[in-house]
């Protein structure tokens, strides 16, 4: 009986292990490359976000920029929220106090093309550089005036609040725990 | 193995057109859809299905005397799915930004009706030669229905087509095209388009056979 | 209370506004063949419900025990931390799902007899249906993709997407059921018979579907409405869901 299983099951063992070979010269070969791109995408978007930087240490859930000479330049927080379709995930540069924001980058989103998708732009990301982060930024629909006035993208006032919601939120926190000596 | 049937040319041309995977078949569906969103995307999808289908009916078609009736199944899947992620690791190392745009799609085709249909029909019973023109056909059909799809909807959709801009300025892009009801519309219109076009084609065959 | 409101973001989410076939474009092939009549629609349906959600189970405890990076008992066998297994990832998923369909339908058939009489016949088709592999492949995404631990999805988060997910295949594929029975009696230009007229169809209810779009995040504002008033002025807009990550990555 045994015997048998054996003579009918033998091709496909012998398959298995053939794969197997196969996978783990694939994954020998390809792995780190495939790590180096996930660490590109974030870590290539660091010297745009924070103005100086060229390189990052990630410790504690956030992205430390340093400058060539290895001085502190600033913050990368990397934020997550619900947008109008699907996730949004976004890049939050800060500047060495957490005081003003920096840039903004959009990782992830898979908000209306054409209308949503717009907050992956740059100009309308531009926006979000140089405001202070002691006070909430807010959308509006017209030009904007005041300090902390984002203008929405036309047609997609849901997925601009979503980045500033997640701007504010992030923002927000990150200060108080750098004022609490959380880093 | 004495079976008759189309010779190894006359199976490449039937994958293409006659027997095409997806207008003829319906065959593959999901990727067909999902994917179809522009032109980059299709041919990177079609490029990964073409790299499996081949390399699973060459392998099938090897091992075929060796198979057992009740484990081929298990077999044509186990060397689909090795296939599937050989292809989405190498689309990770040297497409990255495409494999995060595929995401799901790319492992997705190891349940893809296609392949393990072509396995079963063809590569079982045909040797080699005829097994790998049989996908090589498949695949290219596969490619060209998906092309016509993403073409459509790319063009309406974005006014572009891989990502050049073809459409004059001011072209109000069709958005629903690039969203998912876009997908289903142009699919079943082109689906008609097919059927009236091999109509036509057939009454003509008809008509000339009778004068 | 919060994690409640996830789990029912997540179904919601799964069910109708991401709806598997009709946004996703997975479980395609039963959602063109069996949709003929409501009676089958709704059997296949709950076949594809009973089975995600087993399949669901399995490959969650496979991807978190052995599979992910850094998996539990990988690790104990291996005794080295960096063993990552993830490579077998779809291969793993894909027996998962086979075997666990002919379990399933082993079981029913021996010990229920008129659940296996309504939809014991498709089971056996499910195995190459994309909306089960989807369902792992998203766990997969959510397990052993995520960089951050405390947004990684538990089981409990698993199951609730996988069978909120079989739920919307189901309510899609009967809808599109009853509209096909209506059609038969409707004139349909001969070259759009079949695939063609109900892929048009499939159009207009994926128009009718992305209705829902946008309808979790009002949710989400409404269900955490009260974590919000709660937060200090400091933050006005600090969402629980979020901040989570924060607490436990600092």
């Amino acid at each position: 009986m045994k015997d048998n299983y054996l003579k009918q099951a033998w091709l496909v063992l012998l398959l298995a292990l053939c794969f197997g070979g196969v996978l783990a010269g694939v994954e020998h070969s390809l792995k780190g490359r495939i790590d180096e791109n996930k660490k590109a995408d974030t870590l290539g978007q660091i010297p745009n976000l924070v103005p100086g930087a060229v390189s990052a240490s990630f410790s504690n859930g956030v992205y430390r920029a340093v400058t060539q000479n290895g001085d502190h330049a600033g913050w990368v927080l990397l934020v997550t929220g619900q947008g109008f379709a699907d996730k949004v995930e976004l890049l939050l540069g800060l500047n060495a106090d957490a005081s003003q924001i920096t840039g903004v980058y959009i990782l992830d989103q898979k908000e209306t093309p054409g209308l949503g998708n717009k907050i992956v732009e740059d100009e309308w990301r531009a926006q979000f550089a140089g405001k202070s982060t002691q006070q909430p930024l807010e959308i509006v629909k017209r030009k904007a005036e005041k300090d902390n006035e984002i203008e929405a993208v036309t047609g997609a006032t849901i997925s601009s609040e979503t980045v500033k919601d997640m701007v504010n939120r992030a923002a927000a926190d990150f200060r108080r725990q750098l004022a609490s000596g959380g880093f | 193995m004495t079976e008759k049937g189309p010779t190894p040319l006359e199976r490449f041309i039937n994958g293409i057109l006659p027997e095409n995977p997806v207008y003829r078949q319906v065959l593959g569906m999901c990727p067909t859809l999902a994917v179809t969103n522009g032109m980059k995307a299709a041919m990177t999808m079609a490029a990964a299905v073409a790299f499996v289908l081949v390399c699973a009916n060459i392998l099938t078609s090897l091992i075929r005397n060796l198979l057992k009736p009740h484990l081929r199944i298990l077999v044509f899947t186990l060397t689909i799915a090795t296939f599937v992620t050989v292809a989405d690791r190498i689309i990770a190392a040297y497409m990255y930004d495409m494999s995060k745009q595929l995401g799901p799609y790319i492992p997705l085709i190891i349940v893809n009706c296609i392949i393990i249909c072509r396995c079963e029909v063809c590569a079982s019973k045909q040797n080699v030669l005829t097994a790998a023109t049989d996908a090589l056909g498949q695949s290219l059909g596969f490619a060209l229905a998906l092309a016509s799809i993403a073409s459509v909807r790319e063009i309406l959709g974005s006014g572009s087509w891989f990502g050049i801009e073809v459409m004059p300025a001011g072209w109000p892009d069709w958005v629903v095209m690039v969203l998912p009801p876009g997908a289903f519309l142009t699919l079943g219109l082109l689906l008609g388009a097919a059927n009236w076009i091999g109509e036509l084609a057939a009454r003509r065959r008809t008509t000339q056979g009778v004068a | 209370m919060e994690y409640l409101s996830t789990l029912i973001l997540i179904a919601l989410s799964a069910a109708l506004i991401n709806n598997f076939v009709l946004h996703y474009f997975v479980g395609i092939c039963p959602f063109i063949g069996v949709s003929r009549r409501v009676d089958m629609a709704f059997g296949m349906g709950c076949a594809v419900t009973f089975v995600i959600s087993i399949a669901a189970l399995l490959s969650w405890l496979l991807t978190y025990y052995v599979l992910r990076e850094g998996a539990p008992l990988t690790v104990v066998l291996t005794r080295d931390p960096t063993v990552d297994l993830s490579i077998l990832n779809y291969i793993v998923y894909i027996f998962v799902i086979a075997s666990s369909v002919q379990f399933v339908e082993m079981y029913v058939r021996k010990y229920f007899k008129p659940l296996y009489k309504a939809f014991g016949v498709f089971l056996p088709l499910i195995t190459t249906n994309c909306a089960i592999l989807f369902a792992c492949l998203e766990i997969m995404k959510h397990v052993s993709g995520v960089s951050d631990p405390a947004q990684m999805w538990g089981v409990l988060e698993s199951l609730v997407m996988a069978a909120s997910g079989g739920i919307g295949f189901t309510i899609a594929i009967v809808i599109m059921a009853g509209i096909r029975e209506e059609l038969d009696h409707c004139d349909v230009p001969k070259v759009l018979r079949g695939a063609g007229i109900t892929l048009i169809t499939a159009g207009i209810l994926a128009l009718a579907f992305m209705g829902f779009t946008g309808v979790d995040r009002g949710l989400q504002k409404v269900l955490q409405g009260r974590d919000k008033a709660a937060e200090s002025a400091e933050a006005p807009d600090a969402s629980a869901q979020t901040s989570r990550n924060w607490e436990t990555g600092i």
